[in-house]
């Protein structure tokens, strides 16, 4: 039997705002607001973006070479759970404390505006570091700010970095690598990914559609979602994770959703539990032709007697590798902030046109003001799939006996 | 600690690329410079004309690693420092200059690029990581495979970490020039085929000083040599391998 597995306290900054407080309401509400129009991250396109809400903090001037965007939507995240990471740090030593922090960008912003600086004078600007710009500095900026000193890395698996994140967490622990680890991931908003993906033909002229027949692409969005995992045993626990290759194609998912299936398939194995003790699945749902007919074939195959479902991406865009882990920072929110005596789950809804598309199988989507009665104990999945057919599904929920 | 076998090995960095010239440069050691120039014929030609140097030089390493049906079957990890770096600093430049990117470009630039190539290449549908972590890349990639084999039931893991040369104009920024390699370790759980490995983690930081080739080209010069015990810096201290009842060194 495996020990517990408890992602202890989360901090989150996205579209929605910084901090769980500012994220539940608008979560619920379907609060669309933080999608804005920018022209400044691809030349001569006006596009759809979900940047980070609000102000973000600065780096102290001892972090200068890691002084990015990246890290701030970073430092924003860790600043929510210090005080867990402290009483972590203070119980079981600092070098018993691992980062598993991920990200698909990094600083690319930091390092657009150097290169740009390049293509003027010749020469990058003084104050740009390799730091900026590599993964892995992400995760020794996330250890140095924390004061935590165990095993760090920074994962990378284009869309699926930050689920996948928070399983390398769990052997960490269950390995006894570490007591404590800082599990999550963050991305920013950079030209890099906008230029790229519009390259691909995958960005939206209009704010993204999930599931629906007029779904054209994704719109892009950006931040970080940062846990504090721990061996307690109770809280929210990381039930189970399933993990696949579509050994397939570079940018587009298997067409039947081979792989997705397959990582839903195991997570449920994994938890040791039936898809119909599955309360809420939220989706990948990118809002691109191909995954949203892809995933939705696989949900079909997997839940047969269906399952209440959700994009939340119309709310926050497609934040890339942090995706899984704001993802699964959502299903932690759907199950720390129960309701009632016997538990009533408040459900994100999926907001979208309503057009249901005839090609794709038929989804259970999430409406307005959803509750949904559910006696503990309660379990809920997320999706994530990436680049390089990297799949990965999380199932979060309550200790079962 | 943790208790492994080490199955096989393949490697490649200048100069070097098949047993017989790493066992020669493992007995006397002097540091790599050069270029590699990977044979990378096994692959399909369509997938080869999509393979940057890194591409090339880590999927190199897995074929003298492994054989088919390891390939196909084995849960694999992927580090590296900086993935297909040349790629994105050519990307960085279009972006400077306004110009458009590539799509071909910019899905093979992400950091799992490698790992993609290779679930497709050997038809391999198991779960498959990439990571980085700067100058202890190898060291925190090694612990990640210790971690997957956990979870890997019957099968190994495969492990594969390296590098490209840095390109111009972010060469002089880096605190370790490293030419082009890569190293592929094909890992058991505890009593599998191979020689029996153990990893400590320690507080206590790796005292001595650093050697002149990539740690993952380190660890390999030590298992080639059969010495006793290896101690590489690493958060949170010292990454330290012990090496025994070493029956079939690979």
């Amino acid at each position: 039997m495996r020990s517990g597995c408890r992602l202890a306290a989360l901090g989150m900054h996205c579209a929605l705002g910084g901090g769980l407080d500012e994220i539940w309401p608008r979560l619920l509400a379907g609060d669309r607001s933080g999608l804005l129009q920018r022209d400044d991250l691809v030349p001569g396109e006006t596009g759809w973006y979900a940047p980070a809400r609000g102000t973000l903090p600065p780096l102290a001037p001892e972090f200068a070479e890691y002084d990015c965007r990246n890290n701030q939507l970073a430092l924003s995240a860790l600043e929510q759970i210090r005080d867990a990471v402290d009483a972590a740090i203070a119980a079981f030593g600092a070098h018993r404390v691992g980062v598993v922090v991920g990200s698909s960008t990094s600083g690319f912003s930091r390092a657009e505006s150097a290169f740009r600086e390049r293509e003027r004078t010749g020469e990058l600007p003084a104050s740009f570091a390799l730091a900026q710009l590599e993964f892995g500095g992400l995760s020794e900026f996330v250890a140095r700010a924390a004061g935590a000193a165990g095993p760090r890395q920074c994962p990378s698996t284009a869309c699926s970095t930050g689920a996948k994140a928070l399983l390398t967490a769990r052997s960490l622990l269950s390995l006894g690598f570490c007591d404590a680890v800082i599990a999550g991931a963050v991305d920013s908003l950079c030209g890099l990914t906008a230029n790229g993906f519009g390259a691909l033909h995958a960005v939206s002229a209009r704010p993204t559609n999930p599931m629906s027949a007029n779904r054209d692409g994704l719109t892009l969005g950006e931040g970080a979602a940062l846990f504090l995992v721990t061996r307690e045993p109770d809280g929210v626990q990381l039930l189970g994770g399933g993990e696949s290759s579509d050994a397939h194609h570079m940018s587009a998912p298997h067409p039947q959703g081979r792989g997705a299936e397959q990582c839903m398939r195991g997570a449920l194995a994994d938890a040791g539990i039936a898809a119909a003790e599955i309360a809420y699945l939220n989706l990948h749902g990118t809002g691109t032709p191909q995954n949203d007919a892809m995933e939705s074939a696989a949900v079909a195959r997997v839940f047969e007697a269906g399952v209440p479902c959700s994009s939340t991406k119309p709310l926050v865009g497609h934040a890339l590798g942090a995706s899984g882990a704001i993802e699964a920072g959502f299903c932690w929110l759907v199950l720390e902030r129960r309701e009632g005596e016997g538990g009533v789950l408040r459900l994100p809804p999926h907001c979208w046109d309503g057009e249901r598309d005839p090609e794709i199988a038929p989804l259970e989507l999430v409406g307005a003001d959803a509750r949904l009665a559910a006696p503990a104990p309660v379990a809920v999945m997320t999706n994530s799939f990436g680049f390089g057919g990297s799949n990965c599904a999380l199932v979060l929920g309550d200790a079962r006996p | 600690m943790t208790r492994i076998a080490l199955a096989s090995w393949g490697a490649v960095a200048p100069g070097l690329s098949d047993e017989v010239t790493w066992r020669s440069w493992a007995a006397a050691p002097a540091p790599l410079r050069g270029d590699v120039r990977p044979d990378v014929s096994f692959l399909p030609a369509m997938q080869r004309r999509r393979c940057d140097t890194l591409s090339r030089t880590m999927l190199a390493a897995v074929n003298a690693c492994c054989d088919e049906p390891q390939r196909a079957s084995a849960l694999s990890v992927f580090a590296s420092r900086h993935g297909s770096f040349a790629t994105t600093v050519e990307m960085l430049e279009s972006l400077a200059r306004r110009q458009p990117l590539s799509p071909t470009n910019f899905s093979h630039s992400v950091h799992n690029t490698q790992a993609g190539l290779f679930s497709i290449w050997s038809g391999n549908q198991q779960v498959a990581q990439s990571l980085a972590a700067r100058n202890e890349t190898f060291q925190q990639g090694f612990l990640e495979a210790v971690c997957l084999l956990d979870r890997a039931g019957e099968r190994p893991v495969l492990f594969v970490t390296g590098d490209e040369a840095l390109p111009e104009p972010v060469a002089g920024l880096s605190d370790d020039p490293h030419p082009p390699y890569a190293v592929a370790l094909l890992l058991w759980p505890e009593g599998g085929p191979g020689g029996a490995l153990e990893l400590t983690l320690e507080a206590e930081p790796a005292a001595g000083d650093a050697p002149a080739w990539p740690p993952a080209v380190e660890f390999l010069r030590w298992w080639l040599r059969g010495e006793k015990e290896l101690r590489l810096p690493a958060a949170p201290g010292a990454f330290v391998w012990r090496a025994n009842a070493r029956v079939t060194p690979g």
